[in-house]
């Protein structure tokens, strides 16, 4: 029973599932500029660290290895498309994980009651 | 809220995508019309899209992330396609029609392209509802 | 016989006191009853504090993220039954001790 171990709950999967919002964001722009001419396809930077508070995922970067179109446009719906079912998936899996860990910090507080 | 601003941004592509396909149906329907207000055969119609920010309310200061809309509709100022029909009413001197320079298989393929545009922005924002969904059962 | 106050935490003497008093006698580990309370109950104060200003942000300001806001809701909740397991605990404790034939 401590005050460190409450505020580390949910704080990893928090973050994880921070990273997978704002990535579901870049994935939307891609998706409603697939027909944007000039536009190059974004992603977010590596993801780093899930442990850390001060974990921020605000900054994009040009995905690599896309061909242009004519009109200079280089996205590839069939990537994008891949990306958001993967990014569901992750989603899903990390919320329940999280509803985990809430439930067995929760079984652990009431097993102290006996 | 990012989940928010990614629902903005679909909503974006598909208004877009919607505001092309109805111009390219206006270029197929007026691909015979000799005959304009204006004077001259029909002129057929480009949307252009470019990149747009998303309301403030939804997106943070911080976030890259953008839309899209249509920022110009632009005439197709290439020379009509003239055609030899001296009975026609439109004829020229020459005996000549001006015809819009509209390739209604071209048209069609761009209409395709608007229509799978909007399908997979809808198809995005289905998927954002589904982890607005998933992130309010962390309330139970 | 009367309970010789030297060797029962200062603690239960104040009972009632949110603050650790002085001690009296024995010197216990750092987890005595009225340590663990105060902790308890200044983590359910923030933990509370927390949550609300996050869900505001969320719903009046439209920042921040609803899976964020349900995690410091969890944690708020999380943090009260901790303290009500620790107060449960720290009531029983004393009326142990106050069994204890004299």
């Amino acid at each position: 029973m401590s005050r460190m171990m409450l505020e580390k709950t949910g704080l990893e999967l928090g973050n994880y599932l921070t990273y997978l919002t704002r990535r579901e964001e870049v994935i939307a722009s891609n998706i409603a500029n697939a027909d944007t001419p000039g536009y190059k396809t974004r992603d977010l930077a590596s993801p780093g660290d899930f442990s850390s508070a001060l974990a921020d995922w605000t900054s994009t970067v040009e995905a690599d290895g896309l061909p242009s179109h004519n009109d200079g446009n280089n996205v590839a719906i069939d990537r994008e498309a891949k990306l958001l079912a993967e990014n569901s998936l992750k989603f899903n899996l990390a919320t329940q994980m999280l509803r985990g860990e809430f439930k067995d910090i929760r079984s652990a507080i009431e097993e102290g009651r006996a | 809220m990012s989940l928010f601003n990614a629902i903005a941004i679909s909503a974006s592509g598909m208004e877009a995508q919607r505001a092309r396909a109805e111009i390219i149906t206006e270029n197929l329907a007026n691909a015979d019309t000799t005959r304009t207000p204006e004077g001259g055969p029909y002129r057929r119609k480009d949307a252009v899209f470019t990149t747009a920010p998303m309301p403030a309310s939804f997106s943070d200061a911080l976030s890259s992330a953008s839309g899209v809309a249509v920022s110009d509709i632009t005439i197709d100022d290439r020379d009509p396609e003239r055609r030899y029909i001296p009975g026609h009413p439109d004829a020229d001197a020459q005996g000549y029609v001006a015809f819009p320079r509209v390739d209604a298989a071209e048209e069609m393929v761009d209409l395709m392209s608007a229509s799978r545009g909007y399908q997979a922005n809808v198809a995005a924002i289905s998927a954002v509802k589904d982890m607005i969904a998933r992130s309010i059962d962390l309330f139970r | 016989m009367s309970i010789p106050f030297g060797i029962i935490p200062s603690t239960l003497t104040g009972l009632g006191a949110t603050g650790s008093s002085p001690g009296t006698g024995a010197s216990l580990p750092e987890s005595s009853f009225a340590d663990a309370f105060a902790t308890a109950v200044n983590q359910v104060e923030s933990a509370q504090a927390s949550a609300k200003t996050a869900a505001m942000d969320l719903l009046a300001g439209g920042k921040g993220d609803v899976h964020t806001v349900a995690v410091e809701a969890q944690r708020a909740e999380l943090s009260l039954e901790l303290f009500q397991q620790v107060r449960n605990k720290f009531v029983s404790a004393y009326q142990e001790i106050m069994k204890m034939p004299m």
